[in-house]
């Protein structure tokens, strides 16, 4: 009996020994598309919020992630509140098919300027394994010229698959497990966070920067 | 070593105790998180089994099943739990475990299949689906190729960093790599807390009789003040010793742990308890040599002697406690190796043996108060305390030695008590009061299952009689009765399993090794069990050694992800992979054994459900 319950408390210890170590190394890959600049200043990538903010959040999510969804408001929030964040969204379609087409959408909207509205169109939908006829609906009702949404999707399908591996890439060098990710300042988020949670980020990343 | 020690803190933190905390930073990946097994159920249907780490989950739906030419096929899944919220719609999710049968139909005896399955963590992150290709011969999962990731650097680019809590405590420092690595302060915190709870283990029992020894040989000059001295000159010393320890692994990178198993260093340990022992009983007075007395300098000469005398002790005691405390000891060297920080590795070691000590300090100062004045009794005192190391010294020359050498050993131990005691009564029987009769009933209690258990440490097993004086050391010998196969490296082991498949018999595997003390309790106390023993001769007991610690037995452990000896897995028979949630870490009796075994063989039934 007490030999079981102290085994279970080195256990324990052993476990929270091993939380206590530093985790999650990022590793970088030498091509130059995974380079930190490349991730937080890619002038191809939709970015939204202050341009000239002294901070940048890169959110990396899928649009049939319900926790990228669940974050959303939250982030976009503390974004407009905050007024000096300048948010990059990566299109990082990792979970199902459908998000792979949800991702082309989007980013070929961006070349009318509409990616804004066809990415929160698209996270507006809850759930996890929402079809592209239904992502499809939501797009044509997002006030997007669908006619030249197809035509720019057509002609610019070389642009959007290269920015999509792209994107891979970076995640992958970031070490990222799954959807949602953020780059907070110099920090890595591994999760979803709540409103609460995206502040003391932004707050820390900061400190942080101001300490350097 | 570095990166075998990562593997092993990863394989700590993936492993299936592990509780939802264990993911407060960096998620781990989602192959860890899902695992899956294959077997074959009777019917020869096939049975996917997911084992899923605490805080994740598997949709039902994303479970599929495809044939090698792309065809799907059918799969049974159990109602699994909805998931109600907005942001998920209408979902059917499983925690802990999972599975899906595929009919014996859809399921050829050979080709393969690809499994595909998805889930998330309750954290707040969702997993790519994972595909997995089944090979139906062999039953074998087989990973998919992965691009070999580039060795991970350590990088001060991005910071990893933890929801919920303040990302990372920048406070006081400006130097990216302690950002990196979280505050001094709260390491330091965090590892004597460690020990303080380190310090509430058996390991630590022979402690006290140690620093008791120091506090009594101190004598008439036992004050609080005195006493706190001299434990915490004890206790300080101790908490170098690991720091030592901290440092010399940082810096070798050898596995100290096990070299300090060996049968020598064990030796070694009985012999100090022995020497201890006869000090106590007054062969001589354990003190330094003269030369080192008077060398020290100060007014107080036999003052300062003692408590550098203590120091030492503690210094000593530090290595005999060691082997002891190895599972949360290794998971602190874990630590500092992977840090490659000695001076913050040696710091965290020793604030663990700070911790550690800090109840024998409290104990040195208030229990030093509570010790009457000096009379006789502190000879009878010294006297027990001498009984006392003798027995520990057999009980650490137990894990080396045989059974029968023990119970010899103990039952001289109990014969020479009971002689002594019987001597004293000789010299007191014409003493008034029961005292004298007392006396002959503790010598007589004492002589009497120690002859009994010298005549049976000679005559061989009748144990019987010593369990019922509660003499137990368990049966002897009847540890061979279980023939197993020893295998040290992954080839041996396939072709072990591959045999054990061939005869369609279950498997347990043993992770053991030489130095691992709870290994060798476990031989006697479940292998050795009787009914235990029965049992496995329906199994296929493999046990993989780890005595040599090199690159073959390593791979075989973190093949299972084995922490360490001692661990035990069970298959079923024609399975690839261990049964879920079976898997015993560290110790265990043979009740918990033979539970475990019940497993191996239960009934299949399945309960098929529809949507």
């Amino acid at each position: 009996m007490l030999r079981k319950l102290l085994m279970t408390c080195a256990i324990r210890l052993a476990l929270s020994l091993a939380l206590l170590m530093p985790t999650g190394f990022s590793s970088f890959a030498q091509g130059a598309d995974t380079s930190s600049e490349a991730i937080l200043n890619d002038p191809s990538a939709p970015a939204g919020g202050n341009p000239n903010g002294n901070l940048t959040i890169v959110t990396f999510f899928d649009y049939n992630c319900p926790f990228c969804k669940k974050a959303e408001p939250d982030l976009e929030r503390v974004v407009k509140e905050d007024g000096q964040i300048r948010l990059v969204y990566k299109d990082w379609p990792i979970l199902t098919k459908a998000s792979v087409y949800g991702a082309r959408m989007a980013l070929a909207a961006k070349y009318q300027g509409k990616y804004d509205a066809v990415h929160s169109a698209l996270m507006a939908i809850p759930g996890p394994k929402i079809p592209e006829e239904r992502m499809l609906d939501a797009i044509q009702r997002s006030g997007v010229d669908m006619p030249l949404l197809e035509t720019d999707l057509k002609n610019h399908a070389d642009e959007i698959d290269e920015m999509l591996k792209k994107h891979l890439a970076q995640a992958d060098s970031l070490d990222l497990r799954g959807t949602p990710a953020y780059i907070v300042g110099r920090f890595r988020v591994a999760s979803a966070l709540t409103y609460v949670q995206f502040k003391q980020a932004v707050a820390d990343a900061r400190k942080q920067a101001a300490k350097k | 070593m570095h990166k075998w020690l990562l593997r092993i803190a990863i394989a700590v933190v993936l492993s299936p105790i592990a509780n939802a905390t264990a993911f407060a930073q960096q998620p781990p990946a989602a192959e860890q998180v899902f695992k899956l097994a294959v077997s074959r159920d009777a019917d020869q249907a096939l049975r996917l089994e997911w084992t899923i780490s605490p805080g994740n989950y598997l949709y039902r739906d994303k479970i599929t099943v495809t044939r090698s030419d792309g065809f799907p096929l059918e799969t049974d899944t159990p109602r699994g739990e909805h998931k109600d919220d907005p942001s998920f719609g209408e979902t059917q999710v499983y925690h802990r475990t999972a599975y899906a049968v595929v009919e014996p139909s859809a399921s050829p005896p050979n080709g393969t299949l690809t499994v595909s399955y998805q889930g998330c963590a309750e954290q707040g992150i969702c997993y790519p689906p994972l595909m997995r290709t089944v090979d139906l011969a062999s039953l074998r999962v087989i990973d998919p190729v992965k691009n070999a990731r580039p060795e991970t650097s350590p990088s001060d680019e991005w910071i990893s960093s933890e929801p919920g809590t303040p990302f990372v405590d920048t406070s006081g420092t400006t130097d990216e790599q302690a950002v990196l690595r979280g505050s001094w302060t709260s390491t330091i915190f965090s590892f004597l807390g460690f020990g303080l709870l380190l310090a509430f283990t058996p390991c630590m029992f022979p402690m006290i009789p140690i620093l008791s020894g120091i506090l009594a040989q101190s004598g008439g000059r036992l004050t609080a003040r005195r006493g706190a001295a001299l434990s915490i000159a004890y206790v300080v010393a101790m908490a170098t010793a690991y720091a030592a320890l901290g440092v010399a692994v940082a810096w070798s990178g050898q596995n100290l742990q096990a070299a300090l198993q060996t049968p020598l260093a064990i030796g070694m340990m009985s012999a100090v308890f022995v020497a201890l022992a006869l000090s106590m009983f007054g062969f001589y007075d354990l003190q330094l040599p003269q030369a080192w007395q008077s060398r020290l300098s100060g007014a107080d000469m036999g003052r300062s002697g003692s408590i550098l005398g203590a120091g030492i002790m503690g210094f000593g005691s530090a290595l005999i406690v060691g082997p002891c405390v190895t599972p949360p000891l290794a998971a602190a060297l874990v630590y500092v190796a992977q840090t490659a920080d000695v001076v913050r590795g040696a710091a965290a070691l020793f604030a663990l043996g700070l911790g550690m000590g800090l109840p024998l300090v409290a104990y040195g100062t208030f229990g030093a108060g509570a010790i009457p004045k000096p009379g006789p009794w502190l000879s009878v005192v010294k006297h027990v305390f001498g009984l006392v190391f003798v027995g520990m010294a057999i009980w650490i020359l137990s894990r080396v030695v045989p059974q029968w050498a023990t119970l010899f050993l103990a039952g001289l131990l109990f014969v020479a008590l009971g002689v002594a005691l019987l001597m004293n009564f000789l010299r007191r029987r014409k003493a008034a009061g029961a005292w004298p009769s007392a006396i002959l009933a503790v010598s007589l209690m004492a002589l009497i299952p120690g002859a009994l258990a010298i005549v049976g440490s000679v005559n061989g097993p009748s144990v019987r009689v010593f369990e019922m004086v509660g003499l137990s050391t368990g049966p002897d010998g009847n540890a061979e009765a279980s023939p197993y196969e020893r295998v040290t490296t992954t080839q041996a082991l396939d072709l072990a399993l591959g045999q054990a498949r061939q005869k369609g018999k279950a498997v347990v595997l043993d992770f053991t090794a030489d130095w691992c003390v709870e290994c060798k309790i476990m031989d006697r106390t479940v292998f050795g069990n009787p009914e235990v023993a029965e049992r496995l001769r329906d199994v296929v007991l493999i046990r993989a050694d780890a005595t040599d610690y090199n690159d073959d037995t390593r791979k075989l452990m973190s093949r299972f992800d084995v922490v360490g000896p001692p661990t035990v897995l069970f298959m079923k028979s024609r399975a690839t992979s261990e049964i879920p949630d079976t898997r015993i870490i560290g110790p265990a009796d043979a009740r918990t054994f033979l539970a475990r075994l019940d497993r191996l063989h239960p009934s299949t039934t399945l309960t098929k459900s529809g949507e």
